[in-house]
């Protein structure tokens, strides 16, 4: 639709896959169908409410789309960019998506492109940082906060609820810390898994169902260990600089729930 | 020594003056009980005793796992918990053994202490690190000790457990382990070779207060093995650039810490001595660590207020400013203002004296005028650098890199506008800076007027203009 000015002002809104391959796929398509950027938006959910003069294309996650963009990302960008488009995808923000399909748009039209994530005063790019710092945040927190706890068998079992969906990018961390241990790490909110065998690649795991009762049962040594964290925390605190404020700025409350120390009290 | 074998692991209690008469060994004897202690009351008493080294990062050293055993490093360190105090958890602190020949006056384990005694085996200390770090709980091991019989006994016992680790357990995470003053360089060296990353507590800032406190211990001691390490680290460089696999030699870098409070050094002093160390010895770390009284002895300070925790601040800001802002000690303090400012910290209190060289504008400054600008770290500092490469930037986008707007707005200009009309003016700046609510640490809040005007304490070192400016405000917000 063209209004009395002369300007297109019908949107095309494409609904993708929440995924990063989803939206790379709709990058693509975008592209490939000479969608203007300008009225253009990518979503990874259907609005509540249907805008009147926007028009809804359904897109479908493809491999080989994917992999083009990925690759034209990091020539074009860089390894930096490609990282935090990648984390940004990973949080849980309506907008993000569109927000990456912008930055890659203008980023494309900039002269120096392996500074696109430094144009902050843009901002698309500013929005795709601050997702990339916000995930970035919760993977550095739970390379630390994650626990694990022994199973009857030796498999080492770890449940975490983290607000993004980051449950990948901690797994290459843990592969290459315990190579040599069997573990589970389990996103409860998001229903994956992460399986590492001994010795043997990860592996993502989704569509499972984890009956914990039945499932989870602990060595016996592992009451003991948690036990002896539990202590050792308590008695390297210095009580005449006490400061739970502090405490609960640099380990916020809602990390506490799956860290063993604050489980036993 | 009377040593009485009847269970299993041993450790050793000293009594107090018992039986002087019968064994004469300086009013002390060693009695080396056999007694079941469970590993949970050990863990007890050696994390209560090595609680107050303040060192517990983790970072300085990049390695990925081999794949055959366990464990790898991240440059940054990783915090795995925090404790009440709000320090973090990074590595399992732990002494080898609270047993100690020394008499320092300010030490929890001093050997005139009855406290209850507790040494760890080897194999325990190897046990609860690898449990630990499976469970992801740690990041790895800082092993320090109390000195058991000599210096040379207790760095063997030391280099056996984390020989053990690495090669039995095959440990590869992050090892700190504390030199022990007087031991061998031999033996320093040998384990420089298998942990990450050494320091030697300096303990106290001057020697005369080493002198005062920890008659035991000389200053030739301490900085002797940190001279050895630093020329094993540059040493181990230029190995490293002609055989690329050649064993490293302390790779993380070492690092050292000081009491604060304890002795009556002025701020200036203690910055002296940091930024020597940092320059002549390489170090990577300066820790300070406000002194807490554990100790009744009459050489040492009464503290009613608690350990000077607003001193320890204002001195790792400074410590800071040295570090990554391209500050020198001599820009901050001088002999005739020895102290930092209570109510600033050291960078606005630096920029309040040299009002001359601002406002800077925004879009044209270098790199290193951009970090001289309260309100700016180095983060922005490189944002902006960044991001003025794509045009100007205006006051809006500052915001949003992250630049703290209230305390920055009266040193700079974008596009040659300031914010606001705005005074360079010390007192007007000094006065605005103070009523937007500062994050002011919490000792600030108990100035009052008997305080100050009785004590006059090198703590509270503010000007005395904006002690006055700051106290009216306060009055009025009240």
């Amino acid at each position: 639709m063209i209004s009395p000015y002369g300007k297109r002002i019908d949107q095309y809104i494409l609904i993708c896959q929440d995924s990063i391959e989803g939206v790379f796929s709709a990058i693509y398509d975008a592209y490939a169908e000479k969608y203007d950027a300008q009225t253009t938006r990518i979503q990874t959910s259907e609005d509540d409410n249907y805008r009147l003069f926007a028009t809804y294309v359904q897109m479908e996650p493809d491999q080989e789309k994917t992999r083009k963009v990925a690759r034209t990302v990091l020539r074009e960008f860089g390894e930096e960019t490609y990282t935090d488009i990648c984390r940004a995808l990973a949080s849980e923000d309506a907008d993000k998506a569109d927000a990456v399909y912008h930055a890659i748009c203008s980023g494309l039209k900039m002269k120096n492109k392996c500074e696109l994530m430094g144009n902050l005063a843009n901002d698309d790019v500013r929005h795709v940082f601050e997702l990339s710092r916000y995930a970035g945040r919760e993977i550095m927190h739970m390379n630390g906060f994650l626990r694990f706890q022994e199973l009857e068998g030796g498999v080492l079992f770890s449940k975490i609820g983290p607000r993004n969906n980051i449950i990948t990018f901690l797994a290459p961390h843990f592969s290459d810390r315990l190579p040599l241990e069997n573990f589970v790490i389990y996103d409860e909110v998001r229903q994956l898994f992460v399986i590492h065998p001994a010795g043997k690649q990860w592996t993502l795991v989704t569509g499972e169902y984890l009956d914990e009762d039945r499932v989870l049962k602990f060595s016996d040594r592992e009451k003991e260990y948690q036990e002896l964290f539990t202590f050792f925390c308590q008695k390297i605190a210095i009580k005449e600089r006490i400061n739970f404020n502090l405490q609960r700025s640099m380990l916020p409350l809602h990390y506490r729930e799956y860290m063993v120390e604050f489980k036993i009290s | 020594m009377f040593v009485l074998q009847t269970y299993g692991i041993s450790f050793f209690v000293r009594c107090k003056k018992v039986q002087d008469d019968i064994w004469k060994m300086e009013g002390w004897m060693d009695i080396k009980l056999t007694e079941e202690m469970s590993i949970m009351e050990k863990l007890g008493i050696l994390s209560d005793a090595a609680k107050y080294d303040v060192a517990c990062t983790s970072s300085g050293v990049d390695r990925k796992g081999d794949g055959k055993g366990i464990g790898n490093s991240v440059a940054g360190g990783i915090c795995h918990s925090f404790s009440a105090d709000g320090r973090c958890i990074s590595l399992l602190k732990i002494l080898f053994t609270n047993e100690c020949i020394y008499d320092c006056k300010y030490c929890i384990n001093r050997k005139s202490n009855d406290v209850p005694r507790a040494s760890f085996t080897p194999d325990e200390v190897c046990d609860l690190t690898m449990q630990f770090y499976r469970r992801n709980y740690i990041e790895g091991l800082f092993l320090s000790s109390g000195i058991l019989y000599s210096p040379n006994y207790t760095m063997e016992l030391i280099y056996q457990t984390i020989f053990k680790l690495r090669n039995e357990h095959h440990f590869q995470g992050y090892i700190h382990v504390k030199a022990i003053p007087g031991a061998d360089p031999v033996l320093i060296q040998k384990v420089g070779m298998i942990v990450d990353r050494m320091s030697i507590n300096l303990e106290l800032p001057t020697a005369e207060g080493l002198r005062q406190l920890a008659p035991n211990k000389i200053r030739k001691n301490i900085l002797g093995p940190m001279k050895q390490i630093q020329m094993g680290i540059s040493e181990n460089k230029n190995e490293l650039m002609v055989y690329r696999n050649a064993p490293k030699f302390v790779p993380a870098g070492q690092s050292t810490q000081m009491i604060i409070g304890a002795t009556p050094e002025s701020d200036f002093q203690i910055m002296t001595i940091a930024e020597n160390l940092y320059q002549k010895f390489d170090l990577k770390r300066v820790f300070y660590s406000a002194f807490v009284h554990v100790n009744d002895d009459k050489d040492l300070p009464a503290l009613p207020g608690g350990p000077p925790l607003l001193r320890e601040h204002r001195l790792y800001q400074a410590d800071f400013l040295l570090r990554f802002y391209g500050f020198t000690t001599d820009e901050l303090l001088s002999e005739s203002k020895p102290n930092f400012n209570v109510l600033l910290d050291p960078k606005c209190d630096w920029a309040l004296r040299h009002l001359d060289i601002f406002p800077v504008e925004i879009n044209r400054a270098d790199y290193q005028l951009l970090l001289r600008i309260p309100g700016i770290g180095v983060k922005s500092a490189q944002r902006i650098v960044r991001a003025r490469k794509n045009g100007n930037l205006n006051f809006e986008d500052l915001k949003k890199i992250g630049v703290i707007l209230k305390r920055a707005l009266y040193f700079i200009t974008c596009n040659y506008k300031m914010m606001y009309q705005t005074k360079i003016e010390e007192d007007y700046i000094v006065r605005n800076l103070l009523t937007v609510k500062e994050k002011l640490p919490l000792q600030v809040g108990d100035l009052s007027y008997s305080q100050l005007s009785l004590f006059n304490d090198s703590n509270y070192n503010g000007n005395t203009n904006q002690i006055q400016l700051f106290q009216e405000l306060k009055a009025g917000v009240m």
